[in-house]
């Protein structure tokens, strides 16, 4: 399948007062078209440095990003950022949020995207919370929200850091299911960022192990279960077996 | 949301009840204590105790008050002490809330006048009056410069603060779906600071009052500040208190009319 996005050597440093900080270390890795990528790496690493690189927020201090062949772009459209949190705007109600997207590229008026983000709704269950505001909402249902919002603006490539952590772990399991779920049928392709072994590997079809800081990438692993769903996944029988193995380089 | 007809349960009747009750022992609470600071000051001076010529007493408040009015001239002091208030306070928030967006705009400039800002916020802008008065010449003007001097830094202070304390993840957020300078502004940072505005206002209220009492004891010839100097250097201290009175109640009025706008946006 087609690669959708390549880091060739990219190396990153952060300036500060003090001193320069070495954060990405020559990285290299592909996302390939309709896949979902994974990124594990110790805290601080350098994994969010990476997410920020690839929307085109930050730029590579050497090296080269690639999305389907032509680098990034400063507030590159082909992105859409996914973050920890969900950042739902408490003043607004559940459409205007995922439509904020929309008024900030002056597309407000765009009745194909407008109708694009109804559909979404419908189809995630959200249609009734439509005019609710944020705060009438639960945890995972906030999350759902985040990523319509970032899906109405139709990128291509889906930027996802660690979504999830800010869940219990009841919800967290029920949310990435549905996340997963809304990802594959819109056949979007994912980078995700977590430090959880079993989320990376129930819903990955890759996984970029990275060293501690500054990132290297220690090993690219393929991920091939029979389950559908990361919950079905999880159950497989060589669960345990990628699981040590990943532990293991990660340590 | 509709109202419904709920058959509440035993407990939650007794709920609703016992919030009812502690309602109402605060309120009875409020009046005893208003009753009994009033009855007290009359009984004392009335029996002798205090010297109602230095402390006064209700009633003769009320009369001072009366006597006033008939006058005529009360309702000349309320109006403009109650003009300059008001103007000074809109002044006041307007242009702080202003100068705050310029200063979030450009960290540069921010830089540059933080200096500035702390220097005018230490400094007892009371110590300008005189000077106040050589620049605009005494009354209304000087008085309504006066409470925003007061009023004006602290607001800049405080909606600054709001501004930059934005979650930079939301900003980044917003830039991820190319929002520029003025849309982060305006979808962001503006509605954001919602609460913290309210907040101003609410301290706003007390301090443009302040602003207007320390003008007219400066330079004045109307206003409640004017009506308190003239009563204590006539040795009239029942007209004092009683412009006290009028402004506790101007003052709490005016923070009545500010406070249920935040409700309203916070629904
Ligand atoms: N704006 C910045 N200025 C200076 N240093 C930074 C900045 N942002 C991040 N860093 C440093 O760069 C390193 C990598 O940061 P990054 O946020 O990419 O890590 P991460 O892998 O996402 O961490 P976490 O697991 O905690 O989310 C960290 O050590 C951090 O201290
Ligand atoms: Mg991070």
């Amino acid at each position: 399948m087609k690669k959708l996005l390549e880091f060739k050597d990219v190396s990153y440093f952060y300036q500060t007062k003090e001193n320069e900080i070495k954060a990405l270390d020559e990285v290299s890795f592909d996302v390939k078209e309709k896949e979902f990528t994974s990124l594990v790496g110790p805290s601080g690493c350098g994994k969010t440095t990476i997410l920020s690189l690839t929307a085109g927020l930050l730029f590579p201090s050497s090296g080269e990003i690639l999305i389907d062949g032509k680098p990034v772009e400063k507030n590159d459209s082909r992105i859409g950022y996914m973050f920890q949190r969900d950042h739902l705007f408490e003043w607004r109600t559940i459409w205007q949020n995922i439509t904020l997207g929309l008024e900030v590229r002056k597309q407000k008026k765009d009745p194909q995207k407008l109708a694009f983000a109804e559909e979404l709704l419908k189809k995630y269950d959200l249609y009734n919370f439509k005019n609710k505001k944020p705060r009438q909402l639960s945890g995972g249902m906030r999350q759902r929200v985040a990523l319509i919002r970032t899906l109405v603006l139709q990128p291509s490539l889906l930027l996802l850091d660690e979504p999830f952590s800010a869940l219990d772990f009841q919800t967290r399991l029920k949310v990435c299911d549905d996340v997963y779920d809304i990802i594959k049928s819109e056949q979007k392709t994912a980078l995700l960022v977590t430090h959880d072994i079993s989320e990376a590997l129930s819903m990955s079809n890759k996984i970029v192990i990275l060293s501690k800081r500054p990132a290297k990438v220690k090993e690219n692993v393929n991920i091939s279960f029979t389950g559908a769903t990361p919950l079905s996944k999880r159950e497989d029988k060589d669960f345990g077996k990628y699981f040590e193995m990943i532990w293991r380089n990660l340590v | 949301m509709k109202k419904k007809q709920i058959n509440y349960s035993k407990a939650r009747k007794k709920y609703l009840r016992n919030i009812k009750k502690d309602k109402c022992l605060v309120l009875l609470g409020q009046i005893i204590i208003f009753a009994l600071f009033i009855g007290l000051w009359q009984l004392l001076a009335d029996t002798g105790a205090i010297d109602p010529f230095f402390f006064s007493s209700p009633s003769r408040i009320v009369n001072t008050i009366i006597d006033l009015a008939e006058d005529g001239n009360l309702w000349i002091h309320i109006w403009t002490s109650l003009y300059e208030t008001i103007i000074g306070f809109i002044i006041a928030t307007v242009l702080g809330t202003f100068i705050a967006i310029l200063l979030w705009w450009s960290e540069k400039l921010r830089r540059i006048l933080e200096p500035y800002l702390i220097i005018l916020n230490s400094l007892p802008k009371i110590a300008l009056g005189p000077m106040i008065i050589f620049w605009v010449g005494s009354g209304t003007g000087a008085t309504i410069v006066m409470c925003v001097l007061i009023c004006v830094i602290l607001t800049t202070i405080s909606m600054l603060n709001a501004f930059i304390s934005c979650d930079n993840d939301k900003i980044l957020l917003m830039k991820s779906m190319h929002a520029n300078k003025l849309q982060i502004l305006f979808k962001l940072i503006l509605p954001n600071s919602i609460p913290a505005f309210f907040s101003v206002l609410k301290i706003n209220v007390g301090m443009s009052w302040v602003g207007t009492i320390i003008g007219e004891y400066l330079s004045s010839k109307a206003g409640l500040g004017y009506l308190i100097n003239y009563g204590s250097q006539i040795l009239k201290l029942d007209i004092v208190m009683a412009s006290i009175t009028l402004l506790c109640i101007l003052a709490t009025g005016m923070y009545l009319l500010v406070s249920p706008l935040e409700k309203r946006f916070k629904k």
